[in-house]
């Protein structure tokens, strides 16, 4: 039985720990050829290890997504070894700091976020652009953004615009490259990602407050629970659904 | 009508002394995705957003208690050629939750008002935005809805956005 990508190629930003590596294991372990696009190698290259420990395929290309020519450097060391990229997955974010929206010194929580999760979506889809296309209607781009980016946040003011930002270029993509064939979405998880479980290590009650007004009452697991979306979304079973964000937070967010 | 005049359908950001509404500006100019410079970027997305949390900034400091912020329709829609346009004035609508989720205890409110995409020189044509609308409008008049938005009236409205395109975007 063959996977439901298999032979696809699949670049994940961010795909050293938490969300994107779940993403990238649950996609190679349907078959695809998975890039770990990842800040540094050190991080990347457990999962290239743990992916084809299961049979999967993996190799990690050292990138970061605040500038661009590292991102287009690894898309064309991608496609010079793959032969091409059918699906990418921008993931990669910094910062998250608890800060006051009326604070003086701002700038330092905004440029990181605004960096990695806007800039980067500009440099992956824009490098990814030309082989999504050639890709057709296997063409695929999902951005991982967030419930704040659609619901604002009390404790990270400024995550929530940078990952509403996202949602619009999946909309106007959608919009302006459907014609290719190409899908554009995003998928707002809330999972068990190192950050998290840090804080839960720091706060423990703070677990406690998030299962209980979760109503399925647990944190999401990286890949069974968000990898599983994002598998959907790349996978033929989603050809026909662009623009959106699946929210993936055990039902935390019921306002759409 | 709020304490301390009149308050423009859309103009530049105008304030009074309890309220201040803000109209950023947006890079109107069609330019599909993968011709967008950093420099584009930079003008069509890091420059408005910037400005803008400067100015709530400014107006939470001066004492406002009513923040009104006035953005296309785009934001919600997306556009085609207007990914620049449409992620700059998104982030600012979902800015405003933010906003209103921390200055809420403050008694301030902040909320949105969105405006069909010409009101803001963008094309809806090409934008690929536009639906059958109830009601077509070439231009939107909010100054009603602003006017309610800045008074003591609307205390207990915020973190909202509320659509004034005659139907457009639903």
């Amino acid at each position: 039985m063959t996977g439901r990508l298999e032979g696809r190629v699949v670049m994940v930003t961010g795909a050293g720990q938490g969300v994107g590596e779940g993403i990238a294991r649950r996609l190679a372990g349907e078959g695809a050829h998975v890039v770990i696009a990842a800040r540094r190698a050190d991080t990347g290259e457990p999962v290239v290890n743990a992916i084809t420990a299961d049979g999967g395929s993996a190799v990690c290309i050292e990138t970061n997504v605040t500038d661009r020519v590292s991102v287009e450097g690894c898309v064309r060391q991608t496609v010079e070894r793959f032969g091409s990229l059918a699906i990418m997955v921008h993931n990669a974010f910094a910062g998250g700091v608890r800060h006051r929206l009326e604070d003086a010194d701002l700038d330092r929580h905004w440029k990181a976020m605004s960096r990695t999760a806007v800039w980067g979506s500009l440099y992956c889809a824009q490098a990814a652009y030309p082989h999504l296309v050639a890709a057709g209607t296997h063409g695929r781009l999902i951005l991982i953004t967030s419930p704040s980016g659609i619901e604002g946040s009390a404790n990270i003011p400024l995550y929530s615009p940078v990952k509403a930002a996202q949602r619009a270029i999946a909309k106007s993509l959608a919009r302006e490259w459907g014609h290719h064939g190409i899908t554009v979405n995003c998928v707002a998880p809330v999972a068990g990602s190192p950050a998290l479980m840090t804080a839960f290590d720091r706060n423990p009650d703070l677990r406690n407050a998030l299962e209980a007004r979760t109503p399925l009452g647990r944190i999401g697991d990286i890949t069974s629970d968000i990898g599983s979306v994002a598998l959907f979304l790349a996978s033929d079973d989603a050809g026909y659904v662009t623009g959106q964000t699946i929210v993936c937070d055990g039902g935390s967010y019921l306002g759409l | 009508m709020p304490r301390g005049g009149t308050i423009p359908a859309v103009g530049e950001m105008s304030e009074g002394p309890t309220w201040a509404v803000l109209r950023p500006s947006f890079d109107a100019v069609a330019r599909p995705f993968h011709t967008l410079t950093d420099d584009d970027w930079q003008t069509a997305w890091e420059d408005p957003l910037q400005r803008t949390i400067s100015e709530m900034q400014d107006a939470f400091h001066r004492g406002v208690t009513r923040i009104v912020v006035v953005v296309p329709t785009t934001a919600m829609s997306g556009g085609a050629s207007y990914a620049h346009t449409s992620a700059a004035a998104e982030a600012i609508r979902i800015l405003v939750k933010s906003a209103a989720r921390q200055w809420g205890s403050a008694g301030v409110t902040v909320n949105a008002v969105a405006t069909g995409p010409a009101d803001f020189g963008i094309d809806p044509l090409i934008a690929g935005a536009v639906s059958i609308a109830p009601r077509a409008l070439a231009t939107s008049d909010a100054s009603a809805l602003i006017s309610f938005l800045c008074s003591e009236a609307s205390g207990d409205v915020t973190g909202q956005t509320i659509v004034v395109d005659g139907g457009e975007w639903m």
